[in-house]
């Protein structure tokens, strides 16, 4: 809808102060989660009209371009055809295409996907640099650790309807501190029979164990020692991953 | 603006770069010039000889027959534009006749033998000449193939001089008044213009005619089709969603209906001057009644009838591609429109014959028909000029109502995937905002 591809059934939606309109388009920057661009054009050409699409001078397009791409190990490539590169170099470009222009908020769909991990590493790397540039991000992932470890706020959607939205740290508190991350080695299945223990998340090695009253503490480390190796211990806040399942399951149950 | 021009390069570029698009622009006036070569050259050398049976029940006919080609009677009356390509040469006297020993076999004896030998290709056909030819003047005429103009023609009009002559000489008239009395006509043809009257060859306007129209329509569906394709490329690979975040969908659409419309119209462009400077180079070669026909007004109607026709048909096309979802739908639909496109062509056919006619003049004047049609009148005898300023307006409005239709189908479709939409959901997408 801010990207003016559904009209709002009622309401208006304004962006960076204004009304949507052609010139505000050309202030954000926006990363499809189904990626194309045209296979048969080339990489430097694809840029050109990206960028002239956002209203850019052909000559800065240019120049901005090839730092961008050589800031993303594809420089050499300008006269290549997209149809000539490997999947990830086609995503990288695309991500080259979103931030061409500079813009002052940048939307991400599920930016990650289909990323190997060097580049997931070099595009987070992008994405903090424009954030310490001002630059207003959204994006959507479905990778909560990532997401806690950059986002100021968040929204969580479920079945279109919102069931999270604040803050990290607001969110956080909302679920209090009644947590405790747990690494271990040996066969804890037990935990989640104990009587004080609210809900737990097993993942084999690491348990994030909710506690109904944050004093048993105490009680729990002491029946853990003997039966498991304890390798770790400490309170914790929710993560947003238990956060987003705990949603999800209240939601299916409502 | 600048998006809008931004756009219009894109297609351009992308069309103008391509390799196909090279080749086609030099292979097609080379195809071309081989398509009006090539039959003539064929109808000369591919003359295969002929055998054929003649059962020649009233008798003396045979004579006649072999003795054909040499009075020059293969002509064929003019007039018929068809018989056009069998007036080129003269007939090579290659066709035999053989007489057939009727042995008192009546004529159902006898075919029943020489079908099996027309069959088997020992012959090439059987002609029945019965008794009663001269006051019933009917012949008959038994082969595998009865295609061949050429030879019919030159049996017929052969027996009717030889009938004529034979009831003259009947009645005891001096052979040289019977001579001259059966001798040939030839017609010569004149096309009537503004310009002043030429002499021209009917078939040679004819094939022209035919080879122009080819063409138009040939570059009209493959137009249709890139635009077609070039859409539905964009759906598909969700690259719609970026333009549209980028542009207004209505310069999207309308850029790559220009741009695609102008690397079409360089292709026509870059044809006219590649014919000029073959004409010029080997005007010596050139058969008068070709140049006669090429004349700068034919160049200037065939552009513009092509810039009318590729938005009347580009635009369906632009629809199809938005609205489809996979290349085999877009085929399907894509067919319905070739349809739309050849009617005009086949309503042509009568139309070169008959290019006044009020069916005609009606057709050409509905804008899906008119590019096609109205050239076509053009290039025959050309209608009145406010005929074809009435059909270019026509055609201009219609494209008007298009273009601001396909935008706003463009804007839907372009976005809705999965399922394929009905006709009221394409109704509905127009009103959409």
């Amino acid at each position: 809808m801010v990207m003016d591809i559904i009209a709002p059934d009622a309401g208006r939606v304004e962006i960076l102060g204004e009304g949507l309109s052609e010139k505000v388009k050309d202030r954000i920057g926006f990363l499809p989660e189904e990626r194309g661009l045209y296979r048969k054009l080339k990489v430097m050409d694809t840029l050109l009209f990206f960028g002239e699409l956002k209203g850019m001078k052909a000559a800065v397009v240019r120049e901005r371009g090839r730092r961008l791409l050589e800031q993303f190990q594809l420089a050499g490539y300008e006269e290549k055809k997209v149809e000539e590169l490997s999947k990830g170099m086609a995503q990288k470009l695309q991500f080259i295409t979103t931030i061409l222009h500079d813009p002052e908020l940048l939307i991400l769909d599920e930016p990650f996907s289909g990323l190997d991990p060097l580049n997931i590493e070099l595009i987070q790397g992008i994405i903090l640099e424009r954030r310490r540039a001002g630059t207003t991000i959204i994006y959507s992932t479905h990778l909560m650790e990532y997401a806690e470890k950059t986002v100021d706020s968040l929204v969580m959607i479920d079945q279109g309807r919102k069931v999270l939205d604040g803050t990290l740290a607001a969110v956080k508190a909302e679920y209090g501190r009644k947590f405790i991350r747990l690494q271990y080695e040996g066969d804890a299945r037990f935990v989640a029979g104990l009587p004080y223990v609210r809900s737990s998340r097993d993942s084999g090695r690491e348990m994030e164990i909710e506690l109904e009253d944050l004093s048993r503490r105490e009680q729990l480390l002491r029946d853990l020692l003997g039966r498991v190796t304890v390798n770790g211990f400490q309170l914790s806040e929710p993560s947003l991953q238990n956060i987003f399942i705990r949603k999800v399951r209240e939601g299916a149950g409502a | 603006m600048n998006k809008l021009f931004a756009v219009i390069k894109k297609e351009y570029k992308t069309i103008v770069k391509k390799k196909s698009f090279i080749i086609m622009t030099i292979l097609t006036p080379v195809l071309m010039a081989g398509m009006m070569v090539v039959p003539v050259l064929l109808m000369k050398v591919d003359r295969s000889d002929k055998k054929i049976a003649v059962a020649d029940y009233a008798g003396g006919y045979i004579q006649a027959l072999n003795a054909g080609p040499a009075k020059k009677s293969a002509k064929a009356k003019g007039g018929l534009d068809m018989d056009a390509m069998n007036e080129m040469p003269e007939l090579p006297g290659r066709i035999s006749f053989h007489p057939v020993e009727t042995g008192g076999r009546d004529a159902a004896g006898l075919l029943r033998e020489y079908e099996q030998k027309v069959l088997k290709k020992e012959i090439d056909g059987l002609l029945l000449i019965p008794a009663d030819v001269k006051s019933r003047r009917q012949i008959s005429y038994y082969s595998t193939s009865i295609s061949d103009f050429t030879t019919l023609k030159f049996i017929e009009a052969t027996l009717r001089t030889a009938i004529s002559r034979q009831l003259l000489l009947e009645r005891q008239i001096d052979p040289a008044v019977v001579d001259e009395a059966t001798r040939e006509i030839s017609m010569e043809t004149f096309k009537v213009k503004k310009e002043g009257t030429t002499k021209s060859d009917s078939g040679m306007d004819y094939m022209m005619s035919l080879f122009m129209i080819i063409i138009l329509f040939m570059i009209l569906i493959n137009y249709g089709q890139i635009i077609m394709r070039g859409v539905l490329e964009e759906k598909t690979s969700r690259i719609s969603e970026l333009l549209i975040s980028s542009a207004r969908a209505t310069h999207i659409f309308y850029g790559k209906l220009l741009g695609i419309g102008l690397a079409g119209l360089t292709q026509v462009a870059l044809w006219i001057l590649l014919a000029v400077i073959l004409v010029s180079r080997f005007s010596g070669m050139v058969d008068a009644a070709i140049l006669s026909f090429l004349t700068p007004e034919i160049a200037f109607y065939f552009v513009i009838f092509f810039i009318l026709g590729f938005f009347i048909y580009a635009i369906p096309y632009a629809f199809i591609g938005a609205a489809v979802n996979t290349d085999q739908e877009a085929q399907q639909f894509a067919s319905v429109l070739s349809v739309l496109i050849i009617v005009p062509y086949i309503l042509g056919i009568s139309a070169l014959q008959n290019p006044n006619s009020t069916l005609t003049l009606a057709a050409s004047l509905f804008p899906l028909f008119t590019p096609i049609l109205m050239f076509m009148r053009i290039t025959t005898a050309v209608p009145p000029l406010w005929q074809i300023l009435a059909s270019i307006g026509l055609c201009v409005l219609t494209i008007w109502g298009l273009a601001w239709l396909g935008a706003k189908i463009f804007r839907v479709g372009m976005l809705m995937y999965g399922k394929k939409p009905s006709l009221g959901e394409m109704l509905r997408w127009v009103r959409y905002k």
